[in-house]
């Protein structure tokens, strides 16, 4: 998405949905990580559990970055 | 959170230009430029703290023995040099220079949570304030070095426990400023911008900020399980408890080699914009760079065990690290080819920008090497922990990110103050930061080769000489510093030469469109990119 001067109060309105969207989803992973890096020490095997935790963090920015790139 | 309405349609009009004033304004601002402002003025602020504390350390190994400072002050100094660098020093100018620039590249009113914004800066000042009082608690400050390992960080004072809530509230701050440049570099570019159009700076910052919501969130949760085995009961990292102290090697490798990136990839930005300018050509291989910094990025996931090779791991995991971590090479090396390639036969001039850029270039590709050298595992055994290793993160995060924030900010205060700075001025702060940067750092390569360790107060006679070298270089390149303080003051005073709109015949990025200095509100209509 990008800034269009011909934007209607609609437009504005998608696109501070859109921005607080982007936001939460962002925060939303960051928190995961933080619980998760931590709860991972609970689990039964925490060595399995931490590698889970960094494959996601290693997905999370394949997949973040691999889609800007494909724009 | 609230994000801004972006809607003012209307031209820009100079006749609203109007801002509060006084303290007032600096503590509630939401314009981009003042924030960019505060950060890059509070990082430099750092810069000096940190700084000092370098000169500390070097003064104590001016000559073997003990003359200075305590052993235990002494580690508390190597400790805090390092993390008010990192935190305090380097990634709030990287933010300070993305929160002023970003917009401005692309075509943006302001950030997209610019209230936010403010208060992503306004988390700093607590924390800098929490990590230099804690020099002042009973037991002193954090001493474990920067990387904070444990058991040293469990049985340590209440110093450790200040350190670890500045580590928390840095890290908030930049996740929310990440949270804000994704946003503003996703939703608010100018019509006709895509992504592959955008500028260098801002492709290295989109994917920086992203590294730093993937691996911040890890090394607060570390610290996290620090504080509550210090306070708590918890063994994560206890070992008395059936804990495992090496487990938070890894957990802060895991954000900490990341972070090497998330502090260079910016610099690299910068100096993919200030290369082409000053060469009078296109940067050679845009897209192949936009993919070798993804590439880096990914990259430095899966290397963290190079720091960690003389705690003992398979020799599988070892030559995996070995070889991942010299792979990072690959794409680091398209860069570099790609940035002589655009000055390869371009009409080149050597303002102050440009000399940084090039003394980057080549300090760094310097750095990069040594860090090769240290990737192949049986010679990192002979040096960990020596001072080669110190030489080669030096040569990468000061003659790397440095001097690429020095010719990022040589090159764009024109356009932030309207004043060309004094082009004498910039290049003796040049000459004399390259060369006494060198007459401190190069010897320690041969003390590290010789076997001297880091973090040490006192060592062997047979180091003497270079240390000596070393220190009279330290404090020559502290002094440096103070010339780009004074090229930045007689630039923000109004004291020199008049900055037209473009100084840079070369520059084609859209923050040349706007005069200079940059009005405070600016792109309020959007611009079209062809």
């Amino acid at each position: 998405m990008t800034a269009d001067p011909s934007r209607t109060p609609d437009d504005r309105a998608r696109l501070r949905a859109a921005n607080l969207r982007t936001a939460w989803v962002l925060a939303t992973i960051a928190a995961v990580f933080f619980a998760g890096i931590i709860a991972s020490k609970f689990l039964g095997t925490p060595s399995t559990a931490i590698s889970v935790m960094g494959a996601a963090v290693l997905l999370f920015l394949v997949v973040a970055i691999g889609r800007n790139l494909r724009r | 959170m609230s994000s801004i309405p972006h809607d003012h349609v209307a031209g820009h009009d100079h006749a609203h230009d109007h801002r509060p004033s006084g303290i007032a304004r600096w503590l509630t601002t939401t314009n981009h430029k003042d924030i960019g402002t505060m950060y890059l003025i509070f990082s430099f602020a750092m810069f000096l703290v940190g700084g000092c504390m370098a000169l500390t350390i070097r003064a104590e190994l001016f000559q073997p023995g003990l003359q200075v400072v305590h052993p235990e002050f002494f580690n508390s100094m190597t400790t805090l040099h390092g993390l008010i660098m990192v935190f305090g020093a380097i990634m709030p100018a990287a933010v300070g220079f993305a929160n002023w620039m970003i917009p401005m590249l692309i075509g943006a009113p302001d950030m997209a949570f610019a209230r936010m914004n403010n208060w992503s800066f306004w988390l700093l000042p607590p924390a800098a304030i929490l990590l230099v009082t804690s020099l002042f608690v009973p037991g002193g400050a954090a001493a474990a070095g920067w990387t904070l390992y444990p058991p040293l960080t469990i049985q340590a004072g209440m110093g450790t426990d200040l350190t670890i809530f500045a580590v928390h509230i840095m890290g908030a701050s930049s996740i929310m400023g990440s949270i804000n440049i994704i946003t503003t570099i996703l939703n608010l570019r100018a019509p006709g911008m895509t992504l592959m159009k955008m500028p260098m700076f801002c492709w290295t910052w989109l994917i920086t900020a992203y590294l730093l919501i993937a691996v911040m969130p890890v090394l607060a949760g570390a610290v996290t399980m620090l504080l509550t085995d210090r306070h708590f009961g918890t063994s994560f990292f206890n070992a008395a408890g059936g804990g495992d102290p090496v487990l938070f090697q890894h957990i802060f490798w895991f954000f900490g080699h990341p972070e090497v990136y998330i502090i260079i990839l910016p610099a690299f930005g910068i100096i993919s914009e200030i290369i082409p300018v000053f060469s009078r050509k296109p940067l050679f291989g845009y897209a192949s760079m936009v993919y070798a910094t993804a590439g880096i990025a990914i990259l430095s996931f899966i290397v963290w065990a190079h720091h960690m090779f003389t705690t003992g791991m398979p020799l599988a995991g070892t030559l995996f690290f070995m070889y991942a971590t010299m792979l990072i090479a690959v794409p680091t090396g398209v860069k570099v080819f790609n940035w002589l390639a655009t000055m390869w036969k371009g009409a080149m001039t050597f303002e102050t920008p440009m000399l940084f850029a090039v003394g980057f270039l080549f300090l760094f590709t310097m750095g990069g090497f040594t860090g090769l050298v240290l990737a192949i595992m049986p010679i990192d055994v002979q040096l960990q922990d020596t001072y080669y290793v110190v030489a080669h993160f030096h040569y990468v995060m000061v003659a790397g990110s440095l001097f690429a924030f020095f010719s990022g900010a040589y090159y764009w205060l024109p356009k932030w103050t309207g004043t060309m700075y004094d082009e004498k001025i910039g290049q003796l702060h040049f000459w004399t930061s390259f060369v006494t940067f060198n007459i401190t750092f190069f010897p320690m390569h041969f003390l590290g080769l010789a076997g001297m360790p880091r973090r040490i107060p006192d060592y062997a006679q047979q180091f003497a000489d270079w240390n000596l070298v070393a220190s009279v270089g330290a404090f020559g390149f502290g002094l440096s510093q103070l010339i780009f303080l004074w090229a930045v003051i007689k630039c923000a005073t109004g004291s020199g030469a008049k900055a037209p709109a473009k100084p840079w015949e070369g520059g084609t990025s859209l923050e040349w469109t706007l005069p200079s200095p940059a009005p405070y509100h600016t792109f309020e209509t959007p611009p079209v990119v062809k």
